[in-house]
Order: structure tokens, then sequence, then C-alpha cells
């Protein structure tokens, strides 16, 4: 892997070590075996007749599981190339490693082998902000094994180790003296397993299907859920192959809450995200939903039990808020972090409402909609009678956690993201444009399922009101008329916060733009201050608080894009969102399909390539998922009524495109498109502005 | 029996809006133990009804933990996701049921009163 770790999960378990399977991991390195959020391994370290051992090759069999290639001695010059060491691993509840030692020599040989192990049951937290623990640590050995444990109060986490060959046990690690005649092999089986409590038993690491060989523990193998999703033909190969990844990741971000009954939601990221999040569950749902529509049921299903029922300010939570985040680990358990989960996001609850409808719209599934109908109302009330901070119809968030809680409660969560033209930073609370635009879609679709499912055709009536009444005032106040665009925000005053942002694209989607607004909005979008040929940036140049490689303040986010091009199609844009797919596929195709979290915003005729923001999550969830929204987006697929419809509108880069298979509530249906959108062409007159802008701008200048 | 707890049950059983998803559907025990002796709370949920007993009967759901522990959780005092977390109460059976018991649970008492900015905000 290129960052040198390397790192396989399952749910939210997950290992990172070196290119040899190590880990030696400190407070502020994270390395080590992972466990709801619980670092339960933080030293595994091989050694051969007390020698470290040298990395040839890794192999990266699946997310869940990798193969390392060792030989002993270190530096470039091997001192001792007659013996191979394997490590094979696998996730489970705990890992699953299978040593094996091969001699290549003609004599027979005595060997040494030695694991040194420790836990520093570190909390992820604790990880990221390198804090001291505050408990204390024992370790027992009996027949089992190897337990190492740490106890804060009632607080027990247990990390043993058992190895299948006769091993000499002491506190920090396990011993085998091994011989080998001339060309024999040994092999020991080692299994960590993890627990919460005590008095748990050890068991072998499970893998829910009673093999020896590691699958993940899915419902569902890897191989079925890329044969259950539709089908991509293309002319065009990289696309063939950002679609497969996509697939894949989203199947490896899956992730399976305890109440969920082993059905699976989108985890954010891998690994430091392998959690619920309101926010990243929600969006990943709706742009994977003509693929693999199971994601957004198990989504709304989760979110909706766990919905908040009371008022509680260290967790920011009210009733019918959907939840930001949900963590296990030890500093939340003693509610020194908020995880419980944490509720402080103020777009999750409306987009609640929005994937539930859309969900219907797909699948045909009314009676989750029914079964949901009281989480959708609380979350409609939440709107008015808790977002409302001020108590002018607008959605405001501020944090009530001063200490833990969030600054910025929408998906532009960075400190510095919500900013005026000329730089400043505007007090709280905040109503981001975006907010406003998925309350009003929220309660148009909220009508829609009024009418059609809960029978309520009264309530109905009052959510389009409602909705109408938002949309009227929303296109008054936030409109900066002079320049065509919406304002990112209001403040407290009820004033512009006037810079020109991405989140214009977002009020498509939603369709809380007047039509007559549109065409000045998309000339924004695509206009050379956000366009950068590769996507929309996430804050126009030009803009005081403008950095390319500023995480939400310049950078090109391909989820932003995905929404984006949506919300151009919705208005009839076909050749525009083009261009957006265009430019996010292109830039997939550097990343071998990965696309990162997000890339700098420089213009695309000067770097060439897309310079990747670094981050430490890697898939993102709804970065793998922007692919597939595109490629809903270009097909212009759109349920209507019982049947699918297709408009598709394709970059002529990409020529004939074929989605089989198309999952929903018309069974299967397959959708045909072929090139014909000149976006190169549309690209150089976009040019030929930056030049004539900039030139403009210099001679201001002078 | 202490009256918080006798109080909270009753409240339960009268139910109002939003106390209980009406798609609670079975069995919970609650098991709190108080020195040597247990003190045990059978409730049934079914389409939004609610009854309890003290019926010492196998049951979908178990939660064990002390009758302190119970006390704070029904007075908002203590949060019943990290005290899980910690290792005080223990949880068996349908997680769903469990799930959609702790929400009927208060939230501390210094918001409850009414000084959150959620509350100040509220347009009534």
């Amino acid at each position: 892997m290129s960052d040198g770790i390397v790192k396989i999960l399952d749910g939210n378990t997950f290992v990172v070590s070196d290119p040899r399977g190590d880990i030696e991991a400190s407070l502020t390195d994270p390395t080590g075996l992972f466990s709801f959020d619980t670092r339960f391994l933080s030293t595994w370290v091989l050694t051969v007749n007390g020698q470290r051992l040298n990395a040839l090759s890794v192999d990266d069999l699946q997310y869940f599981e990798a193969r390392f290639f060792l030989v002993p001695g270190t530096g470039t010059v091997y001192v001792d190339a007659k013996l191979s060491v394997i490590r094979q691993r696998a996730v489970g509840d705990g890992f699953h490693e299978e040593l094996t030692i091969l001699n290549h020599a003609e004599e027979p040989i005595e060997l040494t082998v030695r694991v040194d192990t420790d836990s520093d049951f570190a909390d992820l937290f604790e990880v990221k902000d390198a804090l001291k623990k505050k408990g204390t640590y024992s370790t027992r050995i009996d027949k089992d094994g190897l337990h190492l444990v740490y106890e804060r109060e009632t607080f027990v986490r247990m990390t043993t180790i058992a190895a299948s060959a006769p091993a000499a046990i002491d506190e920090k690690g396990l011993t085998f003296v091994v011989t080998l005649e001339p060309h024999d092999s040994w092999t020991t089986d080692l299994d960590v397993v993890t627990a919460a409590g005590a008095g748990g038993r050890f068991v072998r690491p499970k893998y829910r299907h009673g093999e020896r060989r590691a699958q993940p523990n899915m419902g569902r193998s890897l191989e079925s859920w890329l044969e259950e999703a539709p089908r991509l033909e293309c002319d065009d190969d990289r696309l063939r192959a950002t679609y497969r990844r996509s697939l894949v990741d989203l199947a490896a971000l899956r992730f399976s809450p305890l109440i969920a009954g082993g059905r699976s939601l989108p985890a954010a990221g891998l690994p430091w995200f392998m959690t619920m999040f309101g926010r990243d569950s929600i969006l990943t749902s709706l742009q994977s939903l003509p693929f693999t529509p199971e994601l957004a049921a198990t989504t709304l299903q989760a979110l909706g039990d766990w919905q908040g029922s009371r008022v509680d300010d260290f967790r920011d939570e009210d009733p019918g808020r959907i939840l930001h985040e949900m963590r296990y680990g030890e500093m939340t358990a003693f509610e020194e972090r908020p995880h419980s989960p944490y509720y402080g996001c103020a777009d999750a609850t409306p987009l609640y409402v929005v994937l539930l409808d859309e969900y219907e719209r797909w699948t045909g599934d009314r009676s989750l909609v029914r079964h949901r109908e009281q989480e959708a109302r609380a979350a409609l009330a939440w709107i008015d009678d808790y977002a409302d901070l001020l108590g002018d119809g607008y959605v405001w968030y501020q944090r009530r956690n001063e200490e833990t809680g969030l600054e910025n409660q929408c998906w532009k969560d960075s400190w510095d993201s919500i900013s005026y033209r000329d730089g400043r930073l505007p007090g709280f609370p905040r109503a981001t444009c975006e907010l406003q635009g998925y309350a009003y879609d929220a309660k148009v679709r909220g009508a829609r399922l009024a009418r059609l499912v809960w029978n309520d055709p009264a309530y109905a009536d009052r959510l389009e009101k409602e909705a109408a009444d938002l949309k009227r005032r929303f296109n008054r106040d936030f409109w900066v008329a002079e320049e065509g665009y919406f304002a990112l925000a209001l403040d407290a005053e009820g004033h512009q916060v006037d810079a020109l942002a991405s989140n214009n694209g977002h009020l498509l989607w939603s369709g809380i733009v007047d039509k007559s607004k549109a065409k000045a909005v998309v000339a924004n979008l695509l206009g050379p201050r956000l366009f950068s040929g590769w996507g929309v940036r996430t804050l126009a140049e030009g803009e005081g608080r403008y950095n390319p490689i500023g995480y939400h303040v310049g950078t090109v986010w391909p989820f932003d894009n995905s929404f984006i091009a949506w919300g151009l199609r919705r208005y009839g844009f076909k050749d525009e969102a083009a261009m957006i797919a265009e430019g996010i596929l292109d830039a997939a195709g550097y990343f071998e399909g990965r696309l990162p979290e997000a890339f700098g915003g420089y213009e695309r005729s000067l770097t060439k390539y897309p310079v990747q923001y670094p981050t430490a999550c890697s898939p993102q969830a709804w970065s793998t998922g922007a692919p597939l929204l595109l490629l809903r987006t270009m097909l212009g697929l759109e349920p209507v009524g019982e049947h699918l419809v297709v408009d598709a509108a394709l970059p002529r880069s990409i020529g004939r495109l074929e989605l089989l298979d198309i999952p929903g509530r018309w069974g299967r249906m397959d959708a045909f498109g072929r090139g014909r959108v000149d976006v190169e062409k549309r690209r150089t007159r976009g040019r030929r502005r930056v030049t004539s802008s900039r030139q403009r701008a210099a001679a201001d200048r002078a | 029996m202490s009256e918080p707890i006798e109080e909270f049950f009753e409240r339960l059983t009268r139910g109002g809006p939003d106390r209980l998803p009406r798609r609670a559907d079975g069995s919970l025990r609650i098991d709190l133990t108080s020195g040597t002796t247990t003190e045990r709370w059978f409730i049934t949920m079914h389409g939004g009804d609610v009854s309890v007993s003290h019926r010492n009967a196998k049951a979908d759901s178990v939660i064990r933990t002390s009758k302190d522990e119970f006390e704070g959780m029904i007075t908002g005092r203590v949060n019943a996701m990290s005290a899980a977390l910690r290792g005080v109460v223990s949880l068996e059976g349908d997680p769903t049921l469990l799930m959609l018991f702790q929400r009927a649970l208060p939230g501390p008492p210094s918001t409850a009163a009414g000084q959150g900015a959620a509350a100040t905000g509220r347009r009534t």
C-alpha cells in the first residue's frame, strides 16, 4: 500500500500493521488491533532467532484478509534467505493468523520463534488526542492462553492470545522452539480474541460460517454482493474499474450495528470511522440506492431506532433528532466524550425523511415507511420545534455541549468553513443554506408519504404549505441578487454570510431554488470561480478564505459533486451534470477507481492530474458512493410510478454505457446510453473564461 | 420498593404520546439488585400498550443492574448507553426492544428543567 501500512477489517474490528505484519504502536501511533473503538493489541512483533523480519511482499487478498511474505534479516542485503516466513491474517471477532516457516536449506535448523504482545487498550479518541489512561493493567496465563486485561471500575476489556502449536507463554508474549528438517515447514495458528467484561470465556475467532477459513462477518459474501448489484457494460475500461472498486469498497464499509440483526449499513470511512454516522450513512445510502437498496433500509431502521427522545445538552440530543455519531470506547463509557450517541448535526434529521421517501420511490417498500411513520413525524417536528433556534422558520445550529460538541453541525464541519466574502467568520447560531434546502425537501417528501402511506391528507397539506412558505422566504432572504447565487448562510442578525460556495448545488438537489434563479446559480457553479475542470470547489476562488488545499474552503469533494450533478439534472441542466460527472470520473482514474475524500481545487489545466488531499480514511463511504450517484445522474435514472425512466446524457468520452439489472419496484431493468455531450468543448470555453477573468483580476490589481 | 421507580412504571403504563414507539412488541424483565435482594419488573409491550407486573418469568429481553443505577436512569442522572458500555448494566436478548425501552428514559435533570438552548428556542 502506498502509505506503507496494511489495513484489514471486518465491521468495526480492524488491524493496522506495518508491511511485515508487525504492530508497534505508541499512544499517538494509530496501528494495532481495534474493535468497538478500543485498541486491543498495541504490540504484535514477530522475531526469528531474535531477528526482525523483512517484507518481500504483501497480498491484500480481501479487505478482511492479508498475506505477508517475509525473510529474516534487516537492511537491503538478506542475511539468510534460506528461510521463508508467511503470515496469513484474517479479521473476525479479533483476528486469526496462520504463521508458517519454510526451511529451504539442505540442513536441519533449530529456531526460536517469538511473538511479543502487549495492549494499551487505548480509546480511539485517546489515540487521536494522545491522552493518558486512568485504569489498571494486568496479565494472566492459563490453559486458554495469555490474557491481557484492562480495568477501570466496572469497565473491563480483555485480549486473549492463544496458539495451536506448543508454546512457552510469559506475560510479554509467546515463544516457540522449532526444529525444521531440510525442506520442511512448521505452522501454528495464532488466535487473538477481544472481549468486553472479565467473565468472557475464550472462544476462537468466529467467522460465522463454521469453517476454519475466514469469511467476512456479513450475511452475504463479497461474491454474491457483487453478483446482486447491477452489471455495468461500457467501452471505458477505467469506468468499469471504478464501478467495481466502488462496489467492493462499499462491501468493506458495511457495518452491522447490534440492533440491526445482522443487516448492515454504510459506515463513514475505513478504518477510523467504521461506525454509524447519521449524515454519512444517509448520504451514502442515497447514492447507492439504485445499486444496493438494502443499505438504505438498514440505515433507516438503525437511525430510526436511535432517534433522539429527550433533551440532553451534553449529547446535543433533542426529541426527534437523528444521531450524528456513535462510539463504544472507554471515553464514551465514562462520559468524557458525548458519543453515546452524539446528536450534534443539523442535517441528518431532515435527510432521514428525504431518504425514507427516496427509498419508497425506488423500492416500493411501503411497509418500512409505515413502520417508520412515528420517526418521520418526529423528525419533521424537530425541524420546527427544535432546529428553529431563532423562531424565524429556518434551521439553525448552535452546540449546547461547549466542551466536546461540534461547532459546525453541517457537512462542512471544520472551524473555518462558513465565512463571509471578506473571510470573517459569523457567530452562532448559524443557518447554512443547504440545511434550508434539506428541510424544504423533507417537508415536500413527507407530504407525499403522508398522502400515499400514512393516510393523513391534512398533515400533507400542512407540510406542503410550510414548504412553499419556506421556499418563498428562502429565495428572498438568501439570494445575493447582484451575483446570482445563494448566500452560504444567515448569521444570527439575519445578515447574509455571503461567500459563494458549492452548497448552491445542494440547493438545486433539494428543489428549493426558484426556477427563475436556477440559470444564474448554474452559471456560478460551472463558472471559473467554482468549477476547477475536475469538479466544483467547496469555496469559490476569490473568496477571502479560498485555499485550493483548504479542507472545506477550496478543495473539490467527489461526494459534494455527485449531489450537485443530481441537482443539475433535477433542474434540467443535463449537459452541465455530464460535465461534472466526466471530471470526477476522470479523476477517479488517477486513484485506481478509489476517489479520495477530497482533492485540491487547482485548475485542471494547471496540474493535469488531481492532487489528493491527505486524509487518514480511505476508502471514505460517500466518496465510494459518488461514482454510483454519477452513473445514476448521467443515465438520468428516475423512478416514475411503477417504472424506471431513463434519460441519458453522457459525456462523449464515455461512449456506450449499459447498466443492467437495476433493482427496484419494477423488478430488474436495464438502462442504455451513448455519449453525446461534448464536455471537452464546453470545458475549453470555460477555461477561456478563466483566463479572461484572471487577466481582468490582474488588471484590477495593476 | 422505592418511589421513583414505581412512578416511572406507572407513567409508562399510562403511555401518552411518544413514550414508547408503537413498534415495541415483546416482553422485558428488569432485575434490580440491592444488597442481597432482587426486585423484578416484568413489562409487556404491544401496539402501544404497556403492562407491568413483578412476575419472574422468561422474557425476550433482560436488563440487570443495581437498584441505585436504575434509579439514576429513570431520573435522568445516568445515561443508559454509557452505563451499558461501562458494564454496570447487563443486557440480554432482543436488542431492538432494549433500544426502544431506553427511549422512555428522561434526559438529565438540568436540561429537562428547560435551561437548554433548544428549550429556549422552541416555538410553542
